[in-house]
């Protein structure tokens, strides 16, 4: 399929979240992290190219360090929100397609944590 | 009874207390509902009881709007009408199809859902459907593998449809309409005038021609148009002999608002986890499957996205295939050996082939556009009648309800932990792009001669009487004033049996 490359922002918020914090890194091993629930559904090449993708247009998250401190960063900041523990990466993704975190990469409507996951995926995976 | 009108002597009269024009899925309706009623029924087919290539040149017209199928390959030309290809697919209309949207121009009907709820009941036997459930949850009721996805429905849901066989008007009803005593059915008698009185407001007859060069007239009491949404509005307006602009025509609104449905494959769906839920729902086996859910945005997504009404079935296909639109996979060759060959269910898929990837197949309506519309050509058929020109124009709203429709639906289905959902290129683009090469209808045409209260704004009025003719009446999906996102025949039908009730209650009426 011959897509084009893009990326927005969809929905009511933006992905300003992800600087919100970068304190709470202690669960913070980014191979843990790059393991993106979408591997099952698309596999792995498919996987790695959206995560690509990601980086390439979204540049202030285009190296590991980058997209873990995201991850950790809105993490921490949602377990702040609602005074309790970090919640589960799967509930992160819940929570960012209920409330509009989303982005549109090559046709696809991703959470922008499993966003993340798939670049730090790209980076990562062997 | 039946008459060849061929063999009637040149320049007979026939008389009868309401005469029908067309014996299609709503000719035949109502003459049904007329049968045994004490008066004497004419309905007038142009066509005989088989396939006439004959008759199918009658149909051809011009298409000069956007690419559009062939008009003579579109609509049958005989005994039955388009039921003899229909693919049997029916829902009902939702009940905000009926009102007016603030976001879609000219939406809103003169009657409700609800006033056409009894007659969508009467009318499942006619179409040999089974149920009068239509809700995914009375379906999981009756059978537990069908388990509709766990959706908020407050965003969106899971629209049922069910599967004529699909039941074949000519074939099923030949018999009982040939055995009436009081139907009677003129085949190959085809109308090429309405003659109206002096002032236009009533019709005192029909000019009826046959290929072979006879011609008859016709006088009854009332007469309804049930020749489907092009010859309708070819008819009235080729009847100049009175209104110089054609029947009905006082307000320039015959033929226009011409519709479809735009059915088009537009995106994907990848189901999540190692065991994702059963899409069994939303199955389609043809020739097997007695229903089946499609995936809906409710009322209140529409309106806060301001797009229109639509759904999506899910066909399993390996993502790398490309999905494509009715046009481009159902030539008129295809659409042909729909009507010659009995319907053979397909195989049923291998049970262990659990599929996890999906094409997104879109039925949206289209928005009501006063610019899509029927005129007459200069060209004339083999009867003299002028050919239609199909002006088929869309908007930038039905444009961008498609990339609207995907956001919310990708959104929901993400909430959900169902699945992620991809748009095709053509649905990202800005709503002013061409169209692409996969725009593609359901072969559904609607809304030229369009039901409204309002004579400045509809042909028809709410019993589906020609606004300012005493006696004329136009059955079919050519009064529906919107598409809605579902298949017309069961709602045309539901239409033609409320059609047949008020005409009941007129003649009660007098003295």
């Amino acid at each position: 399929m011959n897509r084009r490359s893009f990326i927005r922002v969809v929905g009511m918020t933006t992905l300003g979240v992800a600087s919100a914090g970068c304190a709470g890194r202690a669960p913070s091993d980014a191979r843990a992290l790059a393991r993106p629930e979408l591997l099952v559904a698309l596999g792995d090449a498919p996987v790695r190219a959206l995560g690509a993708r990601y980086r390439v247009l979204t540049p202030a998250e285009r190296d590991v360090d980058a997209l873990r401190d995201a991850i950790v960063g809105s993490r921490s900041l949602r377990a702040r929100l609602v005074g309790a523990a970090s919640p589960p990466i799967a509930e992160m993704v819940r929570d960012d397609f209920q409330h509009g975190r989303m982005v549109l990469i090559d046709g696809w409507l991703f959470s922008v944590t499993e966003a993340r996951q798939c670049a730090l995926y790209s980076l990562l995976a062997a | 009874m039946h008459t060849d009108a061929r063999t009637l002597e040149n320049g007979s009269l026939i008389e009868g207390d309401l005469c029908i024009v067309g014996a299609g899925a709503a000719g035949i309706t109502l003459a049904r509902e007329w049968m045994d009623a004490g008066h004497r029924v004419l309905l007038l087919e142009g066509g005989g009881f088989d396939y006439d290539p004959r008759m199918q040149e009658l149909y051809r017209g011009e298409n000069v709007g956007l690419p559009y199928f062939p008009l003579q390959a579109a609509r049958l030309h005989y005994f039955g009408g388009t039921t003899g290809h229909w693919a049997g697919f029916c829902s009902t209309l939702d009940r905000h199809d009926f009102e007016t949207r603030d976001w879609v121009p000219h939406s809103g009907w003169p009657i409700t859902r609800a006033d056409l709820e009894p007659y969508y009941r009467r009318a499942l036997p006619i179409l040999q459907l089974g149920s009068d459930e239509w809700s995914a949850a009375g379906w999981q009721r009756r059978d537990s593998t069908l388990v509709p996805f766990p959706l908020d429905e407050s965003v969106a849901w899971t629209k049922m449809w069910q599967f004529s066989p699909p039941a074949r008007f000519g074939m099923l009803y030949r018999d009982a309409i040939v055995g009436a005593r009081d139907v009677h059915l003129y085949t190959h008698a085809n109308v090429v005038e309405i003659l109206a009185n002096e002032g236009a407001t009533a019709v005192d007859g029909l000019r009826v021609r046959t290929l072979e060069g006879k011609e008859h007239r016709v006088r009854a009491t009332r007469y309804v148009l049930a020749c489907s949404t092009i010859q309708n509005a070819r008819l009235l307006l080729a009847s100049n002999g009175r209104a110089s602009a054609g029947l009905g025509n006082a307000h320039d609104l015959v033929g226009r608002f011409f519709m479809e449905h735009l059915e088009m494959p537009s995106g994907n769906l990848a189901m999540l986890g190692r065991a994702p839920p059963s899409t069994q729902m939303y199955a389609f086996v043809f020739g097997r499957t007695k229903a089946r859910g499609e995936l809906a945005l409710s009322a209140a997504a529409q309106r806060e996205h301001r797009i229109l009404n639509a759904t999506v079935a899910l066909e399993a296909a390996p993502l790398v295939e490309q999905g494509k639109s009715t046009f481009e996979w159902a030539t008129p060759d295809v659409v042909d050996k729909m009507r010659v060959e009995r319907v053979v269910p397909e195989d049923l898929p291998a049970a262990s082939a659990v599929p996890r990837t999906f094409h997104l197949l879109t039925r949206q309506e289209q928005a009501p556009n006063p610019a899509s519309r029927i005129t007459l050509g200069t060209d004339r058929d083999a009867l003299g009648m002028p050919r239609v020109r199909l002006d088929w124009r869309l908007t930038e709203l039905d444009r961008r309800s498609f990339r609207g429709f995907y956001d919310a639906l990708g959104r929901e289905l993400g909430r959900a932990g169902i699945g992620r959902l991809q748009m095709r290129d053509w649905v990202m683009e800005p709503p002013t792009s061409p169209w692409p090469k996969s725009l593609g209808g359901g072969w559904h045409h609607m809304g030229t001669t369009r039901m409204h209260a309002d004579p400045k704004q509809g042909v028809v009025d709410a019993n589906c009487r020609v606004h300012g003719i005493a006696n004329l009446y136009v059955a079919g999906a050519a009064v529906y004033p919107t598409a809605g996102c579902v298949n017309p025949t069961l709602t045309l039908v539901a239409l033609t049996i409320r059609l047949a009730d008020h005409l009941r209650g007129l003649e009660q009426r007098v003295p």
